[in-house]
């Protein structure tokens, strides 16, 4: 008998994981992480309501959209896309090796990379499905301050969906890999997210084409915040790629990654905790 | 009597005074992280930026063109604030694990039946993550003093600055304090030493992220009390009788440090017990 | 003593296998044959017998020589996970699914539909006896319960070679004797099944066919009863029970084969070097009737206990 092929097992996979992930005790950290921007949300509006004058940004009142895309930037595309990449793609075959049930999965007629793909499909299933209603309600909050409009902003709000899956695959894959390869996976995504890409975007050069966030930052569609000298930096010797290319290499690191995470699952040995 | 008892023998000798039981936990722990050659060499690294310094005070000492290098206070300061990095990844690296792991392996229940009190087991903890904190920060600063006395050739400059000795004790104290402590009572939270790692993480960049959002809109800096590494960063000018970066009142910054270490404590102790109690 | 089995025959089949750790060999130089039936793997702990069971369910990759399951080489094999069930010995499931939720959940991924998988999870469950609580979460059962749920995972795809690891550990008495029926009603139905313990009379009341493992080596395998005939240099003591033992002991003595001999209450033990020879002459003996009648005869260690504490120990 043949195993079910790769996608079928890898979907069954998924819908074995998927409820796990979402009703696990993790999924408080990732509630209260995305209840952050929506409750600076609230925030910021219920004071733009109060403060007739509104938010000034360089000594000009700040539209909405204009604080949406600087939340956008500093919350999501900088943080929480990363920091979710790093915390679920690098537990995605460690946490079942570390609660011993990854015996239960490999030791059933499935190739051993379909529990790896699968598990990263509910990894992007279960954080888009938070992600984006986070994203949603801020936009939502945020926009109609300062006179903004819903209606002229919505097409970059779609835009930005686009964006931060692109980034939820990307990070996560990346950090699959790495949680395949790597005995301390945490230290290396946290160095890569918060070490490698913020410095290397600084600097001029190709470098900066070994990082997520450089194909990333080409699909945002607002505008860079400077919020400090290092923003300022990263302006100054920003290259933007296409936004094409960026797709094609961000699918291509997504398929990279994801293949090489599969080929070391397949040959690792998971040595379970006595 | 020819032939001797072979059975069980009660230990006869000294015993150490009651109180003293952290100690054999903090050494162990200490002895445990030393044995790991990867942290060995994130403690090595974390001491180049000392190295460069010493060049620097080298350089200004002995040669005149470089004299604009001349250490001033604010170099301390700096020194400490370079440090951070790797403030950050001790504390995950050595930290996570700490209580998360003694969870995870039931030894909790273990530890609180030997003759050991949970502040003891507490204690023995933080000292732990404490040592290594202060060899990355207290102890390169004060051996950059010394360094520069040596270089310099005389106390003018110990003499100029006498405040910096305690203005780097203090602050160094501070810092520890209270990373270690949270990253303690984080700990105690989860048996996963990679959940733990990441729940710090996420409390440092997203109270700055938070705190990054509140300036681009504000373009004011008196919230800057909601992020931990901010009210630090605060406290240190303060201490170094520098300028202060924020608008908010250092004591603000100040309340907020004690209440994250009072909360720590909190959390430490309704955690670490050798029973969970369900309500 | 026998030695290296013969390659081929049978449903495991190890040839020259090792696996290390670094610089720790775990398994030595291991060459046996595991035939059809039911098959006690015993050793104490730290005898290496986790190494062998991951080794044999893939979980593991030798580190020389080789291994195949049922003719077919394991690692990487996903296909042979078909024909294979494994309960493995830690208490660790997805604790807050159902019993038939994770069972349905982990046959599903044999390929088959949710119906069938469902169906089959439910015979598996009433098979362990778990069919009152097939709806509660597994966090809520007990250690018995769990056991018996990770053995419907286990058996719920009808697979033909079943590898148990410590599968009594945790259970209650009642509990026990009924896994160790259902262990003897699966082999009556076709199944191979491997079961590891350290706990011999467990492995005894399921089985007389052992391998016997201690410190990375096979020590023995085949007939406990064989292997016990085998061990040459331990002789074997036979109780009997009998009306004059004093003059049964006389005639033993009269020839050389008896080693050793003594009285207890109403019956004589007797240590003999040539058992064959012994119970030859012991059955003429009672067939005669010149010396009373003869109650009982029993060989206190013609039993696994014995073969192991000789063979460990040797």
């Amino acid at each position: 008998m043949k195993p079910p092929p790769l996608v079928q097992s890898s979907v069954r996979i998924f819908d074995l994981s998927l409820g796990q992930m979402l009703w696990s005790r993790r999924s408080v950290f990732l509630g209260v992480l995305l209840g952050g921007p929506v409750l600076l949300a609230l925030a910021l509006r219920i004071v733009s309501t109060l403060y007739e004058a509104g938010f000034r940004i360089n000594g000009v009142r700040a539209a909405g959209a204009s604080i949406f895309g600087m939340m956008i930037w500093l919350l999501y595309l900088r943080f929480i896309v990363p920091i979710l990449g790093v915390f679920y793609g690098t537990a995605l075959i460690a946490d079942e090796v570390d609660d011993k049930t990854i015996t239960y999965l490999f030791t059933r007629p499935i190739p051993r990379r379909a529990v790896l793909f699968g598990k990263f499909l509910a990894y992007l299933a279960c954080t888009v499905l938070l992600v984006l209603p986070s994203v949603m309600l801020v936009f939502f909050l945020v926009v109609p301050t300062g006179g903004g409009s819903i209606g002229a902003a919505f097409p970059s709000l779609v835009g930005d969906f686009g964006m931060l899956i692109a980034g939820l695959a990307a990070y996560g894959a990346v950090f699959a890999f790495v949680g395949t390869r790597v005995k301390r996976p945490l230290i290396v995504g946290l160095v890569f997210s918060f070490g490698w890409e913020p410095t290397v975007l600084l600097l001029p050069g190709y470098l900066k084409r070994l990082t997520v966030a450089y194909y990333l930052q080409a699909l945002v569609k607002h505008e860079m915040p400077q919020d400090s000298a290092v923003s300022v930096l990263m302006q100054v010797f920003r290259e933007v790629p296409s936004v094409a290319a960026s797709l094609v290499c961000l699918a291509a690191i997504v398929a990279g990654t994801l293949w090489l995470s599969g080929r070391a699952v397949e040959n690792r040995e998971y040595v379970l905790e006595q | 009597m020819p032939i001797h008892d072979q059975g069980y023998r009660r230990y006869g000798g000294d015993k150490a005074p009651r109180g003293q039981a952290w100690m054999v936990i903090a050494r162990n722990g200490i002895r445990h992280m030393l044995g790991k050659r990867a942290f060995l060499g994130l403690l090595l690294l974390s001491w180049f930026p000392f190295f460069v310094r010493a060049v620097q005070i080298y350089a200004a000492a002995n040669l005149p063109q470089a004299a604009f290098l001349a250490p001033t206070p604010e170099t301390f300061r700096q020194f400490l604030d370079q440090q951070q990095i790797f403030v950050f990844f001790v504390t995950v690296y050595v930290g996570a694990g700490l209580i998360a792991n003694d969870r995870r392996a039931n030894a909790l229940q273990i530890y609180l039946s030997k003759p050991l009190t949970r502040s003891e087991y507490v204690f023995g903890k933080l000292a732990i993550l404490m040592t290594f904190l202060l060899i990355v920060t207290w102890l390169p600063a004060i051996v950059l003093l010394i360094v520069q006395l040596a270089f310099a050739g005389n106390f003018t400059f110990l003499r100029n600055n006498i405040f910096l000795f305690p203005a780097i004790t203090v602050f160094a104290f501070i810092q520890v304090t209270l990373v270690a402590t949270a990253m303690l009572a984080l700990s105690s939270l989860s048996n996963s030493s990679r959940y733990v790692g990441i729940l710090y993480s996420a409390v440092i960049f997203f109270t700055q992220a938070i705190y990054g959002v509140l300036f681009a809109v504000t373009r004011s800096t008196s919230f800057s009390w909601i992020s931990f590494p901010a009210n630090l960063a605060q406290i240190g000018d303060v201490i170094f009788r520098l300028p202060p970066k924020y608008e908010t009142p250092w004591l603000v910054s100040l309340l907020v440090i004690a209440g994250v270490i009072a909360a720590s404590g909190l959390v430490l102790e309704r955690r670490v017990r050798g029973v969970e109690i369900v309500t | 003593m026998t030695n290296a089995a013969d390659p081929g025959t049978g449903i495991v089949v190890a040839d020259h296998l090792s696996k290390w750790y670094g610089q720790v060999i775990g398994l030595n130089d291991v060459s046996v044959s595991v035939p059809p039936g039911i098959t006690g793997l015993l050793g104490p702990n730290g005898a290496v017998k986790s190494t062998f069971m991951k080794v044999i369910t893939g979980q593991l990759k030798p580190s020389k020589g080789t291994i195949t399951v049922l003719g077919e080489p394991i690692w990487n094999n996903p296909s042979l996970y078909f024909r294979i069930g494994f309960c493995p010995e830690q208490d660790a499931f997805y604790d807050r699914m159902t019993g038939l939720e994770w069972v349905t959940a982990l046959v599903r991924l044999n390929g088959l539909s949710d119906g069938d998988a469902t169906e089959m999870a439910h015979r598996a469950l009433e098979a362990v006896e778990l069919t009152d609580a097939a709806n509660k979460k597994i966090g809520a059962y007990s250690k018995g319960m769990r056991q018996r749920v990770k053995m419907a995972q286990a058996l719920a795809h009808d697979p033909h070679l079943l590898i148990l690891d410590e599968p009594l550990s945790g259970m209650d008495p009642i509990a026990r004797r009924k896994t160790i029926r259902m262990v003897k009603d699966w082999a009556r139905a076709g199944k191979s099944i491997i079961v590891s313990s350290h706990i011999l009379h467990e492995i005894e009341s399921m089985t007389s066919n052992i391998l016997l493992i201690n410190q990375g080596r096979i020590l023995a395998e085949g007939n406990v009863h064989q292997i016990r005939d085998l061990i040459d240099e331990h002789p074997l003591t036979v109780y009997i029970r009998a009306e004059q033992t004093r003059g049964l002991a006389r005639a033993f003595l009269a020839q050389d084969d008896v080693l050793s001999l003594r009285f207890e209450d109403e019956a004589v033990v007797v240590q003999t070097g040539r058992p064959d020879a012994f119970y030859a002459r012991l059955t003429d003996l009672a067939a005669s009737g010149e010396l009373g009648a003869i109650h009982e005869v029993t060989s206190p260690d013609d039993n696994l206990q014995a073969v192991f504490k000789y063979l460990v120990k040797s």
